[in-house]
């Protein structure tokens, strides 16, 4: 009897299954499609972190999305090119409080529910991970702001933009040249073992083996280590004359202050962060632990006095402190040129079609200087517009300032190495 | 060289660890409550050494005995709340586990909203700044303060425990509350008022963390509880000393890890727990009077 | 430890078909609901995750409503079904429904593996699981196993997405975690379980080989959660190790069992929709209080309705049922 009412529940469900599956695979593609009579507004759909490990980044980035909504609001809207008019932008956005997976439900709410026009991803790669096929296979462009993860970009999706970032993987070449220029031999890097930092280091890693350098300590610890006295110890029993970090931020903060804490003196000293929240380690490490430490050096910190789309670096750097006091970094400014990247695409989509946007992202692509730097796509969707300086901090009379000290194309300084100091 | 590094490394990180994971220890005596919420007393401990430090100028090292009688009241009178109706589940070990994980989420929730999402540190010379050296070697100042502030509040502890006549009361309602009670003791003031002890190690514990995970933020209690977890397991559930112990033997372990198999070291305190728990589950110090 | 005492008497004063038609609903109704829910409300995935959680709950259920097992480190059977069902996919190229199954074979192999630890009891075992499981996160992310696992980097499943046949293969498992609780429940081995949680000792003496029993219980949780794995990742698509080795996952997943009542056929599904909706409905409408509220909720579950959903109603049910058989 009871093996009965099993079977029958399970032919039933047989049933089922098979309805659910022919009705919910009818309604999956739900891709806009352009309609002849202007929108009343365009929606911009994100996520934020409002808590967790990505807050820090997240909020400055979600800020700098709002500003430029504020900013093109103020003149009437965005102008789309397919109807030669501005349309109010109306900014819908969920906090996934730094979880992938509510990110998830949320990113598939924006395309599903709200049928946003333009889908811009959360910070970072692990939450932008999600959006990926979410948006490839509703045919909705990915704005990706700083996901620069490797396995999202491939020749078949053509619905990911990578507004801000080169992808992590390039990062360091321009660090590797530098570090070659330097005819440094003894190098000792430490990653910690995640995407986007295991893919800099493996980067590195070659970009030196081809110029014939080994590294003396290459190894990997947990993105959870916040405590390097010990390796610290290991590293410098190498000499080495030069110490690369790949971390987060909240890697690259207690890695500094351990250096400093343990009274070492390395000829060189590379993080990842201290470019992108200078302010936030300003605070954590102190001037004196920050003192001629390498970093990437972003846009942020380079002055575009002339671009093509938006507002120049200094007049960003003024209107948007004004607008959101305390929130200044490279990140925010990310967040703005995300816009801009939009507004590009806008303004020459020959509709509002996602594959016309996408069209209009290529268009601007080689053509664009914003603040954040030239704008170059490859035909992944991945930016590959100016690279990273290797940028170095100096003391100065306002406590610190960074410079960049590699490519001479780009150096606003000369490198001072090895370190002065003990 | 590097091995003799960190073991003398791994036994100043240890005291602070040992320090990090007693109150959590303390807290399950009395009443078998699984406080998943530790690590997240631990931030909130962080926390107020950061706003005495900058908005009173008050050393981390003070701090450290500011936060012992307010967090032994908060958790005396969290006690008293909970304790009665935990006590009337059929279960109260695991209904514990649960309560003090949604706990653990309002205090994380709460505190982001007080202290915004950004990491805080304190600047390193807040405390003393000069690298211990020690047979040629030199340690980071934050290992020997943290260790040498821990030593005598484990101390106090200690002897608060064996050499006190509340002391004794604690252990006589640890060892059977029933009988506690039919001599004379009050069971409940008394489990409360131990829980709020755990409660106040935990607080000093993270004055120190500042330093030692180099800042404070809303979201890093999970992290710590499961360490911590990791640690009291490994040295005997409801056995203080046993953690003290394992607490520096698990420095010891873990920066014995970042030498030799940098990218594994965060396997140290998972291995500790199973390896414990397959092959002699009461513990380094346990007696066999719970069946594990 | 919620007691099962209540409910077992309430249902077996029903008729003998009662008993066998009520799994029948208990399946029916999630399974018609979920397939009805995909016209109304076109967010799938969101409807995919719930029923992955309503599977997750179920899962839960097995061990801890019956066993009185609680698998904190329940998440790490959920990740290894993402991996293996994934590598499964991408180096095999198996069709993603039978990568599923391999998945949830993958969990229960896992399962197997991690069997030592039932020499643990109560909160031991709790913690026993939960180090376990990040101990498998550590190994699988580590930059040392790249060639087989990728490592830090993740899969990326684009090439085999379906998200139809993903939220088809979830509700199916919807339906595979209620019959094998509904089976688990009325079975000679259900009894069996009930009797080792209420008794270790006298179920023993009786005949009964506890742990072989609570062993297999043990194995199809930990397969619902390998396969519960699988479709996530499946359905998610790009995924880092830590996106599915996550501990929220089974901390959600207990909290939606405890919420509706454990040791019940119905509590963990109304738990895991009604929780699972409050969360994304929060979420989504009131961000900043969400995780004040969400954790109210449990400190306050906890303290005022420690048997769920189900506690309550069968507190009421029994009381009608009482003034009943007196009015009679």
């Amino acid at each position: 009897m009871r093996t009965k009412a099993l079977l029958a529940s399970a032919a039933a469900l047989g049933v089922t299954l098979a309805a659910c599956g022919s009705s919910s695979s009818s309604s999956t593609s739900s891709g806009s499609s352009s309609t002849p009579a202007a929108p009343a507004q365009i929606t911009v759909g994100t996520t934020y972190s409002g808590s967790g490990a990505y807050a820090t980044s997240s909020i400055p980035e979600y800020d700098g999305i709002k500003f430029w909504v504020q900013q093109e609001n103020a003149k009437g809207g965005v102008f789309v090119g397919a109807y030669n008019k501005r349309i109010p932008v109306k900014l819908v956005a969920y906090n996934d409080l730094s979880s992938a997976t509510t990110a998830a439900t949320q990113y598939n709410q924006l395309i599903t529910q709200d049928k946003v026009n333009i889908f811009i991803a959360d910070f970072g790669s692990v939450l932008t991970a999600p959006a990926v096929s979410l948006a490839e296979a509703h045919k909705v462009v990915l704005f990706d702001q700083t996901g620069t993860g490797i396995p999202f970009f491939t020749p078949q999706n053509k619905y990911i933009v990578l507004c801000d970032l080169p992808v992590s993987s390039i990062w360091p070449d321009v660090l590797a040249k530098f570090i070659i220029s330097k005819k440094i031999k003894n190098i000792a890097a430490i990653y910690d073992t995640n995407d986007f930092d295991a893919s800099q280091a493996t980067t590195l890693k070659s970009d030196l083996a081809a110029a014939g350098i080994n590294l003396s300590y290459y190894q990997g610890v947990p993105t959870s280590t916040t405590s390097y006295g010990t390796l610290l110890q290991t590293i410098s029993a190498q000499k080495p004359d030069a110490v690369l970090e790949f971390g987060y931020a909240a890697n690259d903060t207690p890695f500094l202050q351990n250096v400093q804490s343990s009274g070492m003196h390395f000829k060189m000293v590379f993080t990842v962060f201290p470019g992108q929240l200078l302010g936030l380690f300003q605070q954590q490490v102190g001037n004196a632990g920050l003192q001629y430490t390498y970093t990437y050096g972003t846009n942020f910190y380079v002055n575009y006095p002339t671009v093509t789309e938006g507002l120049n670096s200094a007049t960003f750097a003024t209107d948007f402190a004004k607008a959101f006091p305390g929130q200044l970094n490279s990140l925010s400014l990310d967040g703005y040129n995300t816009g801009l990247v939009v507004q590009a695409s806008l303004k020459n989509a020959k509709s509002l079609s996602q594959a016309d946007i996408r069209a209009g992202a290529m268009a601007a692509s080689g053509n664009m200087t914003t603040l954040d730097g030239k704008f170059v796509l490859n035909s992944e969707g991945a930016q590959t517009g100016e690279l990273l300086p290797v940028a170095q901090l100096f003391p100065s009379s306002t406590g610190i300032t960074l410079k960049a000290v590699y490519p001479a194309s780009q150096a606003t300084g000369t490198a001072v190495y090895p370190a002065p100091g003990a | 060289m590097l091995f003799e590094y960190a073991i003398v490394g791994g036994i100043l990180l240890g005291i602070f660890y040992a320090l990090l994971s007693v109150g959590l220890n303390v807290v399950f005596g009395a009443q078998k409550i699984i406080n998943l919420a530790h690590g997240d007393v631990i931030m909130l401990g962080g926390y107020a050494a950061w706003e005495l430090y900058q908005t009173y100028k008050i050393s981390p090292i003070i701090s450290t005995i500011i936060v012992v009688p307010i967090t032994v009241v908060i958790g005396y009178l969290l006690n008293r709340l909970i304790a009665p109706r935990l006590g009337k589940s059929s279960d109260p070990e695991m209904l514990s586990l649960i309560l003090f994980f949604g706990l653990s989420q309002v205090i994380e929730a709460l505190s982001t909203l007080v202290f915004g999402n950004a990491e805080r540190s304190l600047p390193i010379n807040s405390i003393p700044t000069a690298p211990l050296k020690l047979f040629g070697e030199s340690y980071p100042a934050d290992w020997w303060v943290s260790a040498l502030v821990a030593i005598p509040l484990l101390a106090i502890f200690l002897l608060f425990l064996y050499r006190s006549s509340v002391g004794l009361q604690v252990r006589a309602v640890i060892s059977d509350s029933v009988e506690a009670a039919v001599a004379g003791i009050n069971a409940r003031r008394i489990s409360g008022l131990y829980f709020g002890v755990g409660f106040a190690l935990a607080a000093c514990a993270g004055v120190w963390g500042v330093f030692i995970f180099g800042g404070v933020s809303p979201t890093e209690g999970p992290a710590i509880t499961v360490t911590a977890f990791a640690i009291i397991v490994f040295g005997s559930l409801g056995n203080p000393i046993g953690t003290l112990v394992a607490g520096i033997i698990f420095g010891i372990f873990y920066q014995l890890a970042q030498v030799y198999v940098p990218s594994w070291s965060n396997l140290v305190p998972y291995a500790l727990v199973i390896a414990t728990m397959l092959t002699r589950p009461q513990g380094l110090f346990g007696r066999r009077q719970r069946v594990a | 430890m919620p007691k099962t005492a209540e409910i077992k008497t309430l249902q077996n004063t029903g008729s003998k078909t009662k008993t066998l038609i009520s799994p029948a609903i208990a399946t029916l109704v999630p399974v018609i609901g979920f397939a009805l829910a995909i016209h109304v409300y076109s967010n799938e995935l969101l409807l995919t995750y719930m029923a992955i959680y309503v599977a997750l709950a179920q899962g839960v259920n097995i061990m801890y409503g019956f066993t009185g097992y609680l698998p904190f480190g329940y998440f790490g059977f959920f990740g290894v079904g993402a991996y293996v069902s994934g590598l499964a996919m991408l180096n095999y190229n198996l069709p993603p429904v039978v990568a599923v199954i391999v998945g949830g074979l993958g969990g229960a192999l896992v399962g197997a593996i991690l069997s030592p630890l039932f020499r643990l009891r109560g909160a031991y075992f709790a913690i026993g699981t939960l180090a376990a499981s990040e101990a498998i996160y550590t190994i699988v992310a580590n930059p040392s196993l790249q060639s087989i696992t990728n490592g830090p980097y993740g899969l990326n499943l684009a090439n085999y997405y379906s998200s139809g046949m993903a939220y088809g293969s979830a509700i199916a498992l919807v339906a595979i975690s209620i019959i094998a609780v509904s089976y688990v429940r009325g079975s000679r081995f259900g009894l069996t379980l009930k009797a080792i949680r209420d008794d270790p000792y006298s179920a023993s003496m009786a005949g009964v080989n506890v742990p072989r029993q609570r062993f297999y219980a043990w194995l199809i949780s930990a397969a619902i959660a390998g396969m519960a794995g699988s479709i996530f990742g499946w359905a998610t698509s790009v995924f880092y190790p830590q996106a599915v080795f996550d501990s929220s996952l089974s901390v959600l997943a207990i909290v939606f069992a405890l919420f509706g009542g454990v040791g019940s056929v119905w509590g963990p599904t109304i738990g895991a929709v009604l929780l699972y909706s409050v969360y994304n409905a929060i979420g989504i409408s009131n961000p900043e209080y969400f995780q004040l509220i969400y954790g109210l909720v449990i400190v306050l579950l906890v303290l005022f309705a420690p048997r769920g959903l189900l506690g309550f109603w069968n507190f009421f049910a029994q009381k009608i049922r009482r003034k009943r058989v007196t009015n009679d």
